[in-house]
């Protein structure tokens, strides 16, 4: 379970949430503190007060994958399998288990056609795989998507949240504004004014959003 | 006014994308995946790129616009509401417009991407074009923004306004859709008709034809009267 308890931050004021294990979506408006929610989730900033656990650990000492929405923005090496392999290679593994980690997960996620392209010359959509697999490679417990299925397409969107699905990675918070998706996840968190405004199943907070553009037309249609 | 794109190629490498067709003036959709060369032919029909081979020809168009995916490229004040300004418009009406009174004195990289986006196309969508030409206008936005967004392009009246965009949840009313597939421009033809060879139909509007409920055209409010027709 994910805890949160007594946080102030910039624009963020929860007092209390609890985000169970699988697959949460974060939606509400620009500006309502999703991308800050995620960022303290992930330990890249800290509370100015107020705690969070992770299965009672601090989130700096779980292991974390974090894919932003312009991943090109955050790579850092030439080749694909340069700026997969960063990680490993930064913990001094051997040579010869990078090689094949990155291989065997590249394989799986059906880029490896893309192992010595250079970064730069890919789509959008295939720099946001590598992004991924950048942020898969060392098997992370808690992943974290903020608002990385904004330039793609349907189907890459798609491609992305059935790799995801297949790790079975305990916790995944994905930060989205394409609500039918949001449909799919395991839980929904709306962001208002940076607070929770409402948490829970789908159709509970979704539920709680008819009448507004964030309610979606498939639920309101009936298809 | 329109536009006549003859025989229009872009290769790159082992990539192109081709172009033939006639924009009148309108509301034209453009539907592609990433990477099918939706920016580079929004970049060809503005004017700001040539094509590898063929031509493009102008016609009646002396006040052309392109809105670029990422509203950072445009930013040339230092404030936001030297940003207004900038596009000749006064900051009160627009910060009022957007609920960005309150950051009128920040620099518009400060903003959430969101809110430089809504900026942006306040900005944009405030004046009348020969030519505008709109590259992924929805992305970064809310869905309260992009419905927003959708009902200020649908009132456009004048000129050829041309969308490029993956968008699959919220649309204008368009009067022709168009769609980037298999490396060319393919014309779907005016609505409703167009959305029957749609390849990048979003699923409700698959469902909705399935069910012999076809929408007139793809607003919001379109989609909701076919699905309660009985």
């Amino acid at each position: 379970m994910i805890e949160l308890s007594g946080i102030r931050h910039t624009n963020l004021d929860i007092s209390s949430l609890r985000i169970p294990p699988g697959t949460t979506s974060v939606i509400g408006p620009n500006g309502s503190g999703k991308t800050m929610l995620l960022k303290l989730l992930a330990g890249i900033t800290l509370p100015q007060s107020g705690t969070v656990f992770i299965d009672g650990l601090h989130p700096r000492e779980i292991e974390t994958g974090w894919v932003n929405e312009f991943p090109d923005r955050n790579i850092l090496f030439g080749t694909v399998f340069d700026e997969v392999a960063s990680s490993l290679r930064f913990r001094h593994l051997p040579d010869k288990d990078v090689e094949r980690t990155v291989e065997i997960l590249l394989d799986s996620m059906g880029i490896s056609p893309l192992t010595d392209r250079p970064v730069y010359d890919l789509s959008g959509g295939e720099k946001v795989l590598v992004a991924l697999a950048a942020a898969l490679v060392h098997t992370p417990r808690f992943l974290v998507l903020d608002e990385c299925d904004s330039h793609l397409d349907n189907n890459r969107a798609r491609q992305i949240e059935r790799i995801v699905q297949e790790r079975r990675i305990p916790y995944v918070i994905r930060c989205t504004q394409q609500v039918e998706s949001a449909i799919r996840s395991d839980h929904v968190i709306f962001l208002e004014n940076g607070r929770v405004a409402f948490d829970g199943l789908p159709t509970d907070v979704f539920a709680q959003l008819h009448d507004t553009p964030f309610y979606p037309l498939s639920l309101e249609c009936g298809i | 006014m329109r536009i006549d794109l003859d025989a229009v190629q872009i290769t790159r490498d082992s990539w192109s994308v081709s172009a033939t067709g006639t924009f009148t003036e309108g509301i034209h959709l453009i539907s592609g995946d990433t990477g099918s060369g939706k920016t580079t032919l929004a970049r060809i029909i503005a004017g700001l790129s040539l094509p590898t081979s063929g031509t493009v020809r102008r016609e009646g168009i002396s006040h052309p616009m392109i809105s670029f995916q990422f509203p950072e490229h445009h930013v040339t004040g230092s404030t936001v509401s030297e940003e207004c300004s900038s596009w000749g418009l006064d900051p009160t009406v627009i910060l009022e417009q957007t609920a960005l009174t309150e950051k009128a004195g920040i620099s518009p990289l400060r903003l959430s991407r969101g809110e430089l986006k809504r900026l942006h196309l306040a900005c944009v969508l405030s004046q009348e074009y020969d030519l505008l030409v709109l590259d992924e206008p929805f992305s970064s936005l809310d869905c309260k923004e992009k419905e927003r967004a959708c009902t200020t392009i649908s009132g456009r009246t004048r000129g050829i306004t041309i969308i490029f965009t993956h968008e699959q949840e919220q649309f204008p009313r368009v009067d022709m859709l168009w769609e980037i597939a298999h490396g060319s421009l393919h014309s779907r033809g005016s609505l409703p008709n167009a959305l029957r060879t749609w390849e990048h139909a979003p699923e409700i509007i698959r469902e909705l034809i399935r069910k012999g409920r076809e929408p007139a055209n793809l607003t919001r409010q379109d989609i909701r009267e076919a699905a309660c027709r009985i």
